[in-house]
């Protein structure tokens, strides 16, 4: 009743440690629980990348609970992904991972123009800040959420355009990588 | 429920996603949904494609073995099993030429990109009129040719594609022990497979017990000297640093050091570089490539390794040390570990040991197959 079933086994689950954060970025700040490196990016490839839907869980099976009560009443919404990349996986993997969070969810995020973001260098992943579209309708508070963190583009792109539809914003990211915002 | 790729058919390793059932067991090759079929991958072999030319004679036994197996491949697979430093390779060629002659497609595979990169360059100068296509991770734009060689994890991509496969190193990782590696590059072929190995481990007398193979076998380097049979020493861990100590110092020839973890490499080389002209390299050490040219060119006269270096390298007038404590090594890398001596023909050879804690099976199987691969090429001198 009160122990969830965890898909990972003890050694992996202990080898995926949470290391929760607050990173700044240009002035906007967000939360974090991984660092982008062993035992989280292989989970994370094998789930976007090989569409391995069975890890969907894995990822906040600790931090659900806690997302729940850190962040009562904000909607939570997504980080669009490419729509080939949607039709390729055949599923919204960031919906997927946040799927056990109980915050109502919201698709209020529409990308101008379709660009994957990977094997891009730093300055063409700074083109993400401009590239968001507000869809939603004006909401009281928003938590904008993403898997991995590297120049911060997306979040900041999200949240500039979503400013003036939500009276209070916050970030949130599965992970980022160290280096990349130095 | 089976995956058409890997095998699988433990409903444990099957998923609902989105799309329908998938097989997890093969996953990290991508998703294949288990409604989905595999097609053979379809390209053309080119006219004249399997000339072939060596720079080199090849010796009587490499022509005859060359012959026995183009000729067992009619009934079947054939296990190729010869001793470190036959040459191998150039005993596949002739097969080779003839499936390429009839326009059938021919695959080479291998563990370790280093060697499919090495390889792919010698196989381009042997078919001077052929296509070699070298596919490895982060090398996979060109995936056709009229002779692919890749690494064996490279094999999903070719459902049913080849009509001969020739997997080299089968007792070594990562074939070894991984069955859905192997079920991946057995069903990328759907005419015959070379199965190339210098020993034959339990895993694959399971994969060969399934299949109709003969084998073929030489016992016999083309320098026609025995393979070098090392001294073993039973020692504890600290005397034996004393007693490698004395070694090193005694050794008049470049020197590889094998250990057993990257943790040994690391103290060894910190300890003994006081003392010695030495390097050190393991899988994943940042210099792994620079140390490695370093020993290759004579710079340092010690290399401290781990077992990445038990398979394709071959350096002249070598000699070996195998420290084999812990969880020590098994047969199939004492064997290839102790044929990195008197590789090539004017190879004067080197010293080889075992120091270890006792006398494990591994090492006393090892000097049993070394013996009858000697006594074996005593018959074919006499011959």
């Amino acid at each position: 009743m009160f122990i969830k079933n965890d898909p990972l086994c003890l050694k992996c689950r202990s080898a995926l440690k949470v290391k929760r954060k607050k990173v700044q970025i240009e002035g906007i700040s967000f939360e974090t629980f991984f660092d982008y490196d062993g035992i989280f990016k292989s989970l994370l490839l094998q789930f976007k990348e090989c569409y391995d839907e069975a890890l969907a869980e894995v990822f906040l099976y600790e931090l659900s609970d806690y997302i729940f009560m850190r962040y009562q009443g904000y909607r939570i919404a997504f980080i669009p992904s490419s729509e080939k990349k949607r039709q390729q996986r055949g599923f919204d993997h960031l919906e997927k991972i946040f799927k056990e969070v109980k915050l109502k969810k919201v698709h209020c995020f529409e990308m101008k123009e379709e660009i994957t973001q990977e094997g891009k260098n730093l300055f063409e992943r700074r083109k993400m800040i401009t590239n968001y579209r507000y869809t939603g309708k004006p909401v009281k508070k928003l938590l904008i959420v993403d898997d991995v963190v590297t120049t911060g583009s997306s979040l900041i792109g999200a949240y500039t355009c979503a400013k003036p539809y939500a009276e209070k914003i916050k970030l949130l990211s599965l992970a980022y990588k160290n280096s990349s915002i130095q | 429920m089976k995956c058409l790729r890997c095998g699988n058919s433990d409903p444990a390793y099957f998923y609902k996603g989105s799309k329908g059932y998938y097989c997890r067991k093969c996953i990290r090759f991508s998703r294949l949904l288990l409604e989905e079929e595999l097609e053979p991958y379809d390209y053309e072999i080119s006219i004249g494609c399997q000339e072939y030319h060596f720079d080199y004679e090849l010796t009587k036994d490499q022509k005859e073995t060359s012959k026995r197996c183009l000729t067992k491949l009619t009934d079947g697979d054939v296990l190729l099993l010869c001793v470190c430093g036959a040459g191998k390779t150039e005993i596949a060629v002739e097969s080779i030429s003839a499936y390429l002659q009839k326009g059938l497609k021919v695959a080479y595979a291998i563990s370790r990109r280093e060697v499919v990169i090495e390889l792919s360059k010698r196989f381009a100068d042997i078919f001077k009129h052929a296509k070699v296509t070298a596919v490895y991770g982060g090398h996979h734009d060109q995936t056709k040719g009229d002779l692919i060689v890749c690494t064996c994890h490279q094999l999903y991509r070719y459902y049913q594609t080849f009509d001969l496969l020739i997997i080299d190193e089968v007792d070594a990782f990562p074939l070894k022990g991984n069955e859905t590696l192997m079920n991946i590059a057995i069903s990328s072929c759907r005419g015959r497979i070379i199965f190339s190995t210098a020993t034959i481990d339990t895993n694959l007398k399971q994969v060969l017990k399934q299949r109709n193979y003969s084998s073929v076998e030489l016992y016999v380097r083309p320098s026609y000297k025995p393979l070098s049979v090392p001294k073993t020493v039973c020692l504890n861990r600290y005397i034996a640093l004393l007693y490698l100590y004395r070694m090193m110092k005694l050794m008049a020839n470049q020197c590889i050091v094998f250990v057993t973890s990257k943790k040994d490499c690391r103290q060894l080389f910190r300890l003994f570089s006081h003392f010695f002209s030495c390097t050190y390299v393991y899988s994943d050490h940042e210099k792994r490539d620079e140390n490695i040219r370093s020993f290759k060119q004579k710079e340092k006269k010690f290399i401290f390794s781990t077992t990445v270096l038990e398979r394709g390298i071959t350096i002249h007038n070598i000699s070996v040390i195998i420290l084999n404590f812990g969880k020590g090594f098994d047969q199939s890398s004492l064997i290839q570990m102790l044929g990195r001596v008197g590789r090539g023909v004017g190879d004067q050879g080197g010293e080889t040991y075992i120091i270890s804690e006792h006398y494990s099976s591994a090492v006393k199987n090892t000097l049993a197959y070394l013996k009858e691969a000697n006594s074996h090429l005593e018959m074919s001198v006499l011959r």
